[in-house]
């Protein structure tokens, strides 16, 4: 997972886990399969969060191990068969705490960085 | 969570499916394509682009794996299934280091079974570590008595215990009635002995303190073992009465099946009510008893305060004591101890030092599996380089290392513990192997077990043993895995992969760690020599002590004669006169007719049997106050006796059918007595005693004298004897046969049982053996400990010479090229043989000399069980040195000899 600014390529590695929210976060609305993810996320993001394969389908299979998410075979929009991945109930729930915490954190690194006034928080 | 876990379970379980995964990246790279077609690339580049971006698909399949929950324990069968293709590759090499193991391992694993089952598992009694046990100590001896009005005194003074119980020991009741009659054992315990255990019969009841007094009511409890086997689990056996001694007692209760009694000597058939003298004055009217005591501590009393309350309180008993007590009461120290601790005392120690001999075993087995590790890790460098620069981390080779040191260790163990087993299945069912015919299996299970008594029964593999050997398992893998499996992945890679296999030689850190594990090696096999030549010499010191008799071709046996009742207080019940002398007469003539036998008597005191006797006067000497009487033992025998123990005259005549009753009383002494009390000459003179059952004083004329014979043990002192005829005593109560027998006198048992049920069928002769199985009994534990410390340090020798062999074999193979351009230089044959050989030497050499200043500060440990020889004896330290020396040596030889056979060709070709 690499984030691209402009024209210059500045790798960082993300903090561990992010990836597994910005994938549950995608799921949510619906099924989808790897490439459809790492396109909607970039998409999204306005191409600045580019997901490699090498980081999105570990992740995937991790976030399927862990019973968060599950997969099943269906057909593309191309009708090609691919593998589809969608929320579990487990999934939906621990989506819910990463967000939470996510808010908290992206909350107090604002503060820090002064880039919030406390009056607005 | 729970649906987690199912969800982790079920992958676990499902098998990966690579062409999912494959299909799924597939899909990914063609939809890179399309969208890079839809963007307006041509075909070709559309295609490069997508491959690019993808880039490594084998990577990603590798790390989607490793997500599996699991995968990691997949790649350690994968590791395991590689260590056990390396051992099938390397047979020599497995074998060699699983045995080894196997053997350290299972020695432990036994001896521990022992230690954990006699000294470390709590006793079968409730709240078993607050039970006391009550010793006298002195400064040569100890004792685990205290005598009755002490104890009574005792019972009610003590505040450090909630109870005080304790008991005395007997063997001598004949139990008659169906099934014929049988010598049964008996212990008379106080009322409450039972309670305070925690004891509850599974059948009737406990004594009631009522019962347990002088006079009171003739109860007996039984064994659960005696119940079955003579009263055939009567289950209404409460209130029925049985015969012993004649004389009809009844049965208040049966003991459970599971009860051990809590003394390591005796098991008793059946028990009765101590019914001691309440009067504490010490005084010999009523008789004194020896009481062992069993006591449970009070709530919040700690063993430091009993100690000291029972120490005070006997101290001031002891100023009550008759002059004659002095040397009971003197220096005495009186030591409470768990129970466990005082029941087990004596077996400690040698056990200790076997499980410290059997550990250092095992560690020469782990120095040489990790030699072993070692030059099997220089040989494989380029294997483990070529895996590195493949791209395995550090930490994954030594894994690699550690899993085949662990796949050793845990076939070993597996081993191991099978060969515990054997030995302890072994000692548990010893009494079924044995037998007059015993096989060589079951000599040994008798050796193994007499030692520990019936304690042997306990000995088991129970579930603190077998995860002592899993301990034994995971700390051996890392005693002899992990120096191997960190200096052996520790490789300069370019250097390791340019040299060829052939040509690689041991670092010089390698090369240290070995050399200080071979001398280690060498170091623990000389104290382990040292030690075991310090028992055998003990040993052979204890066999040799002059006995005063000959214990070969002699059978011996024992009958109580009695009528009475089966209490301590019980009226003497002895049988009449005349009935007991035509007892002997005729058991003593059907005896002497038997075919084989040489000579038969009889007696009431065997050589070592331990000294009964009394106090001796002479006239014409002042008699000294009460309590500076001489003591001397005394023991009545028959005509024959001497002759049939084969114990020399020395002097005068022996007795004869002539003295009997009414003829003139006399006696024959031994050589100590002659000395110490007629300054040799003894012949004709006269003294007085009070020992025996009439307590005359009457004079005895000295007739003859014999060699001395020991009584306390094999190594105690000699004390003065006098010998009377039984033929001119009124009865006794304890009568034991002696044959001397030209053949195997093992065979004659049931002859010498035959004879005396002819003569009267309610008398059973019980202890019926040979004189060497009874000396071997008492010697058994001595011989045990010597034969298994000899059997480890022969060991230990033999893994110390394989481990010399194994490390100069290894450095010669690695070394011929080296070996094989001095040779080309010029240096002779026989110069490459003595480099090799002086180079073990110099590590044999200080392996010996460490071990000789190991053992000279270490065999003190060993100072108690020395006999006639000083835990610094120059012999066994000399030739336990000068015997590793020797075989290491000539274990160096081989391959120094293969170093100066060196084909200088081929080793020059082999590049």
């Amino acid at each position: 997972l690499s984030i691209v600014e402009g024209n210059m390529p500045q790798s960082t590695d993300l903090l561990q886990g992010t990836l597994d929210v910005l994938i549950l976060q995608t799921l949510a609305p619906g099924p989808m399969h790897g490439w459809g993810v790492a396109q909607r996320i970039q998409q999204v993001s306005k191409e600045v969060l580019q997901i490699g394969q090498g980081s999105l389908y570990p992740a995937l299979h991790r976030l399927e191990y862990k019973g968060w998410i599950q997969s099943g075979w269906g057909n593309s929009e191309n009708n090609r068969r691919a593998k589809y991945y969608s929320l579990t109930a487990a999934g939906r729930k621990q989506l819910e705490r990463e967000l939470e915490s996510w808010d908290r954190l992206s909350l107090a690194i604002g503060l820090v960085l002064g880039r919030i006034k406390e009056a607005q928080a | 969570m729970i649906q987690q876990l199912l969800t982790r379970l079920r992958f676990l379980l499902r098998r990966p499916q690579p062409a999912e995964l494959d299909e799924e990246l597939q899909f990914h790279v063609d939809q890179a394509i399309q969208a890079n077609l839809a963007a307006g690339l041509p075909p070709d580049e559309a295609r490069r682009q997508a491959m690019i971006e993808f880039g490594g698909m084998e990577r990603t399949r590798e790390q989607c794996n490793e997500q599996r929950p699991g995968w990691w324990m997949g790649t350690a069968a994968q590791d395991v299934r590689y260590a056990l293709r390396g051992f099938r590759r390397n047979p020599v090499f497995a074998i060699t280091a699983v045995a080894t193991l196997a053997l350290g391992i299972g020695a432990t694993t036994a001896i521990f079974s022992a230690v954990n089952a006699l000294l470390l598992r709590p006793l079968p009694y409730k709240q078993a570590d607050r039970l006391v046990g009550l010793t006298s100590v002195w400064p040569t001896r100890h004792e685990n008595v205290l005598i009755s009005p002490d104890f009574v005194a005792a019972q009610s003074a003590a505040k450090s215990f909630s109870q005080f119980g304790g008991y005395c020991l007997s063997n001598g009741d004949n139990l008659t009635g169906a099934g014929g009659a049988v010598q049964v054992s008996r212990a008379n315990v106080t009322a409450n002995l039972f309670p305070l255990l925690g004891v509850m019969p599974q059948l009737g009841r406990n004594f009631l303190s009522e019962e347990d007094r002088i006079g009171g009511p003739l109860v007996i409890l039984l064994s659960d073992r005696l119940w079955r086997d003579r009263f055939h689990a009567d289950p209404g056996i409460v209130g029925k009465a049985a015969t012993l001694n004649g004389v009809a007692h009844t049965v208040v209760g049966v003991l459970p099946a599971h009860f051990s009694f809590p003394d390591p000597a005796a098991e008793p058939d059946y028990y009765a009510p101590a019914d001691f003298d309440q009067d504490t004055t010490v005084s010999f009217k009523a008789g004194v008893w020896m009481v062992r005591v069993i006591a449970r501590l009070r709530p919040g009393a700690s063993m430091e305060q009993a100690q000291a309350e029972m120490q005070a309180f006997f101290d001031a008993r002891a100023k009550g004591y008759p002059a004659v007590l002095a040397p009971w009461s003197d220096g005495r120290k009186i030591a409470a101890e768990p129970l466990q601790r005082a029941m087990t005392g004596d077996d400690r120690k040698p056990l200790f030092i076997l499980l410290i001999s059997v550990a250092a075993v095992l560690l020469i087995s782990c120095a040489n599996v990790a030699n072993l590790q070692l030059a099997r890790a220089i040989s494989r460098r380029h294997e483990t380089s070529l895996r590195g620069a493949l791209g395995a981390s550090r930490l994954r080779l030594i894994r690699q290392f550690l899993v085949e040191s662990l796949a050793l260790s845990s076939l070993a163990a597996a081993l191991g513990l099978a060969i515990a087993l054997a030995v302890t299945s072994l000692v548990r069912h010893a009494a079924v192997l044995e037998g007059p015919q015993a096989s060589l299996l079951g000599r040994t299970a008798q050796m193994l077990r007499l030692p520990f008594g019936k304690l042997s029964a306990v000995i088991e593999v129970d579930g603190w043993v077998l995860a002592f050997t899993v301990g034994l398992a995971l700390i051996t893998t890392l005693l002899f895995g992990l120096a191997p499996a960190i200096s052996g992945t520790r490789s300069d890679l370019r250097n390791a992969l340019q040299a060829s296999g052939s040509r690689m030689t041991s670092g010089r850190q390698q090369r240290l760690l070995r050399h200080t594990l071979l001398v280690t090696e060498v170091g623990m096999a000389v104290v382990l020599l040292a030690s075991a030549g310090l028992l055998v010499r003990s040993f052979v010191n204890v066999l040799r002590y002059d006995s005063g008799f000959d214990p070969s071709h002699t059978l011996i046996g024992e009958t109580h004669l009695q009528a009475g009742v089966a209490t301590l207080h019980g009226p003497s019940a002895a049988w009449p006169a005349q009935r007991f002398r035509s007892f002997m007469d005729g058991v003593l003539l059907r005896l002497t007719a038997l075919p084989g036998v040489e000579a038969a008597g009889a007696t009431d005191a065997l050589p070592l049997d331990g000294r009964t006797g009394g106090v001796v006067v002479f006239d014409g000497v002042p008699v000294p106050p009460l309590g500076e009487r001489p003591f001397a033992c005394v023991t009545h025998v028959t005509p024959d006796y001497f002759r049939a123990v084969g114990t020399q005259m020395f002097a005068g005549r022996g007795f004869g059918s002539a003295d009997n009753a009414s003829s003139l009383p006399v006696a024959i002494v031994n050589r100590t007595f002659a000395k110490k009390f007629f300054a040799g000459d003894a012949l004709g003179k006269r003294f007085r005693t009070n020992a025996g059952p009439d307590h005359e004083m009457e004079p005895l004329n000295i007739v003859g004298v014999v060699d001395d014979v020991r009584h306390d043990s094999l190594l105690g002192e000699v004390q003065p004897e006098a010998f009377l005829p039984m033929s001119q005593v009124s009865a006794l109560f304890r009568v034991k046969f002696v044959l001397r027998i030209a053949g195997n006198p093992a065979l004659l048992a049931n002859a010498l049982r035959g004879a005396v049920a002819a003569v009267d069928p309610e008398q059973p002769v019980f202890d019926i053996q040979t004189m060497d199985q009874r000396i071997g009994d008492m010697v058994a534990q001595r011989r045990l400990t010597m034969l298994l410390i000899a059997c480890f340090a022969m060991l230990a020798v033999v893994l110390s010479a394989v481990g010399v062999y194994g490390v100069f074999a290894c450095s010669v193979t690695q070394r011929a090229h080296e070996l094989g351009i001095r040779l080309a230089l010029g240096a002779s044959r026989g110069g490459l043989l003595r480099m090799v050989l002086m180079q073990a030497a110099r590590l044999v050499l200080l392996g010996g000399v460490l071990g000789l200043g190991a053992a000279w500060s270490l065999n003190r440990l060993l100072a108690d069980l020395l006999v006639g020889v000083a835990p610094h004896d120059a012999l066994s330290l000399g030739l336990a040195w000068g015997l590793m020396t020797a075989v290491a040596l000539l274990a160096g030889t081989l391959p120094a000899a293969d170093a100066a056979r060196i084909d200088l060709i081929s080793v020059l070709h082999a590049d």
